[in-house]
């Protein structure tokens, strides 16, 4: 007498994302197994999407091993939201025994692609009610087109200040930043400001999340008196090229003869000297007219055994 | 007397090995390879080489240790783990610390004396020379004039212009060896590898009196007559995976470079050294405290150890060469090294620290980029806010702008940069922070903080000061794009500290008795914590002489 086949459950394991972008291409790994130890890996797999498209799991192929994952590719669809995959195998016939359905609930989430901005060509500083021009670039995470989407600069308040698109082609040297020029007017009042840069990403085809971020800008009061620096060095007195000044918001370079000459409003400053590889001190500078100091800066070895003490 | 290869016993038949034990007058049977624990009669194995004395090590210190045994008419065999001669002396600028009014000296004028060395490297204001033991540096400043000769004596050449002084050093020390005339043996040629000039004369030294060197041998563990007393009987090694024992008649001389290359051993003086710090001179030499482990292994105890912690010297250094895994300071490897195909890229050399931002492995800025001092490495090791990274401080990355890149002249491409984990580029920085991938970033960066901390560093940069680390005159707006991040984890350079020997260099186990027939020098012992290569030689010629006239 024939001995009646048993019923068997049938198992399905599914690895994959539990999160990707909106209409990116995914794959699922699956694998059906019976616990009684019955090869599944000839039974049929379907894998059914959001928008009701059915797809095959096409058994793993190169191996007789029966657990081996199918490898499904799929794609997310272009709403954000969390979406459900199922996927099933139907009751059937394996190894002389029944198995039963089973189904999976595969739940993934679908998110909007970042987008991300760079402003940059800042003058510094800007003289009070003067005009002056930034770049502000936008990018997106999927790399799209974003020529003719809108970019707002808006001060600490959050007003608009400026407007304007971005360009036809991305910034030399970028894959996809795409930029504009904004043209600003420097606020009435002396000082430091954060303003920000705003993209809205509505209106693109895929789904993106909008982006913001926010530059500093100094502001100065229009200059009246200059100032000549000479920066020598300290034993030999020997003009020192390339030294870096800085006033504050104020900046200038040496030339071959150690002097630099800046513009500045009446105040009083502390001038500071880099040049890699010397020591300066901070020098006070009160200045109500025209002016000429000197700076000696010395040598030093610095701490670092490339330059003090190799092998 | 100067004695041919042929002195050298092996390789050996299985008579002449069982002779060459006899010889030993160790009673019973030949026990090696299986390290001093294991040598109780477990295992019977039998000498495949015989030496008088065997040298673990060719490089700065077991080159000269071989010529001075050869010298004195001892068979040497030199044993080491690399293709190739040299450790880490073959990368070294050769700068050689001698003393002592020797003839280059005399020869600028400068005066010099035992005396002062010994004053000058016994000073208590300066961490460089404090915890050293008084003992060796007597030793080292004895034998100062004698090693300098010996070098010159040996054909190593030196340029003229002395530097100094330097450290603890109150005169003139250091006088720079010529790089070897053949480029194809200088590893990282083109880039003043001096040090290869003091190595590959020592080597062409060493070969002509008739020392042997075995490249490729690993030694796997020093072989004690029981596991923690009697003498030291030989080694055994690995080559390419073939067992080769090897006796030492007369010692074993440990010169196995130091052990910053082993995490382990080496977070046994500082814990934040875990594995993500690059190591100078990798990846030609590894320095993985094999010496020190092997010598431990059969009694042997550590010395002067508060010397790696100190603080002075150069324990640990900032990187010069960015976006490559190795960018030790003056250390490149072109396209023409033999090594490039494991260095992978030569970094980007950075000439003014204005033009990058360091941030930790949390995106933000830890200290002022200009600063080289400990102070910044122990800001860069800081714990910074992972609970599963409690000890040092993961990566560090330089973060620039493509206008740094025009101002440094880099181009930030291969062969410069490594794209494969340590070189990244994006159009902005909040892409920037998400492309940063690497084996010990163990969580991506937030493009927010990424973008938080430029944007605060820019603020700081158009008011013309740092409030947050006090940089000197924040000088460069990173706002240009494309974006970059760089790897620039500091790296691991001096062992300073080892195996306690006497001033004979013989090693001392943990009751403070010598271990006999065991020697060492070099960055492996401990006790002096001088920078560089006048240690090294001047031990490693008292090794060898010490050896050399030990009664089998």
């Amino acid at each position: 007498m024939t001995p009646r086949a048993a019923t068997h459950a049938s198992v399905i394991a599914v690895d994959g994302p539990t999160e990707v972008a909106v209409g990116a291409d995914f794959v699922l790994k699956i694998v059906s197994s019976c616990p009684a130890g019955c090869d599944l890996s000839g039974v049929q797999i379907n894998v059914k999407a959001p928008d009701g498209t059915i797809s095959i799991a096409e058994p793993a192929t190169g191996g007789a091993d029966p657990a081996a994952p199918r490898h499904v590719a799929l794609k997310a669809p272009l709403e954000p939201s969390e979406h459900i995959w199922r996927v099933s195998c139907t009751a059937h016939e394996s190894g002389g025994n029944h198995h039963d359905a089973s189904l999976l609930p595969v739940p993934i989430r679908t998110r909007p692609y970042e987008t991300s901005l760079a402003v940059w060509a800042i003058p510094s500083p800007v003289v009070t009610g003067k005009l002056f021009a930034i770049k502000v670039g936008a990018k997106s995470a999927a790399g799209c087109d974003l020529k003719g989407m809108c970019i707002a600069v808006c001060d600490e308040a959050g007003a608009v200040l400026a407007t304007d698109v971005l360009g036809d082609t991305p910034w030399p040297g970028t894959s996809a930043l795409y930029w504009c020029e904004l043209t600003l007017v420097a606020p009435a009042e002396a000082g430091m400001f954060s303003w920000s840069v705003k993209f809205d990403a509505s209106g693109l085809a895929l789904p993106h999340n909008g982006a913001s971020s926010r530059f500093s800008i100094a502001i100065v009061r229009p200059p009246e008196h200059r100032l000549t620096v000479k920066v020598i060095e300290r034993e030999t007195a020997a003009p020192i090229e390339n030294a870096h000044l800085r006033l504050g918001a104020f900046r200038a370079a040496t030339d071959g003869s150690g002097i630099a000459e800046l513009m500045l409003p009446k105040g009083s400053y502390d001038l500071d000297v880099w040049k890699s590889g010397y020591e300066a001190p901070t020098t006070p500078i009160a200045l109500n007219a025209d002016l000429a100091v000197e700076v000696a800066i010395a040598a030093v070895p610095e701490e670092n055994p490339d330059t003090a003490w190799l092998m | 007397m100067v004695k041919s290869t042929t002195d050298c016993e092996g390789p050996a038949s299985a008579e002449v090995s069982r002779r060459a034990f006899l010889s030993t007058g160790a009673a019973g049977v030949v026990l090696a390879g299986a390290g001093a624990a294991e040598a109780q009669g477990v295992a019977q194995r039998y000498w495949d080489r015989s030496a008088d004395i065997v040298v673990i090590g060719a490089g700065v210190a077991g080159l000269p240790a071989a010529i001075t045994a050869r010298d004195l008419g001892a068979s040497v065999i030199v044993v080491d783990e690399n293709y190739d001669i040299g450790g880490r002396g073959m990368l070294s600028g050769g700068r050689v610390h001698l003393g002592g009014g020797h003839a280059l000296q005399q020869k600028a004028g400068i005066k010099d004396s035992a005396d002062q060395i010994f004053a000058d490297w016994v000073r208590h204001d300066t961490a460089d020379a404090r915890y050293s033991d008084r003992d060796l540096v007597r030793v080292f400043a004895d034998e100062n004039v004698a090693t300098f000769n010996f070098l010159v004596e040996n054909g190593v050449k030196f340029t003229e212009r002395p530097i100094g002084p330097e450290r603890a050093s109150t005169v003139p020390r250091t006088f720079i060896t010529v790089e070897w005339h053949i480029p194809s043996q200088v590893i990282a040629p083109g880039r003043a590898r001096a040090g290869s000039g003091l190595v590959r004369q020592l080597e062409l030294a060493a070969r002509q009196k008739g020392a042997e060197i075995l490249l490729q041998h690993e030694m796997k563990s020093i072989v004690r007559e029981q596991a923690r007393s009697g003498n030291a009987l030989g080694i055994t090694s690995d080559h390419n995976g073939t067992v080769v024992n090897i006796q030492a008649r007369k010692g074993v001389i440990i010169a196995t470079g130091g052990h910053t290359g082993n995490v382990n051993f080496r977070r046994t003086f500082d814990p934040r050294l875990t594995e993500e710090y690059q190591q100078a001179c990798m990846p030609y030499v590894h320095q993985g405290a094999d010496g020190e482990l092997a010598a431990m292994e059969i009694g042997a105890s550590l010395w002067a150890t508060a010397n790696q912690t100190a603080e002075a010297g150069s324990a640990i250094t900032k990187t010069r060469h960015i976006g490559c895994r190795w960018g030790y300071a003056t250390l490149v490897y072109e396209p023409e090294s033999p090594m490039f195909h494991l260095a992978k890229a030569t970094g980007l050399t950075v000439v003014d620290w204005q033009d990058v931002i360091f941030v930790n492995q949390a995106g933000r800025r830890f200290w002022n980029e200009a600063d080289g001092s400990y102070k910044f490495f122990a800001a860069a090791m800081a714990y910074n806010g992972d609970p599963s990274k409690l000890n040092g401080g993961g990566p560090i990355w330089a973060i620039f702008d493509a206008d740094a890149t025009a101002r440094e002249k880099w181009n930030p491409k291969p062969p410069n940069v490594d794209p494969d984990g340590f070189f990244f580029s994006a159009d902005t920085i909040g892409e920037l922070a998400g492309k940063i991938n690497n084996p010990h970033q163990k969580k991506p960066i937030s493009s927010q903080v990424l973008q938080e901390t430029v944007n605060r560093y820019n603020g700081f940069v158009a008011a013309g000061v740092d409030q947050d680390f006090k940089k000197p005159t924040p000088m460069y707006k990173i706002e240009t794009p494309p974006f970059y991040a760089a790897w620039s984890t500091p790296i691991l350079h001096d062992t300073l500290t080892g195996l306690r020997t006497n001033t004979n260099t013989e090693v001392i186990d943990i009751h403070g008795d010598v271990i006999p027939g065991l020697y060492c020098a070099g960055e492996s012992q401990g006790g002096f914590a001088q920078h560089g290569l006048a240690r090294c030689l001047v031990f490693g010629r008292i090794a060898g002489r010490i050896a050399a006239k030990r009664t089998a």
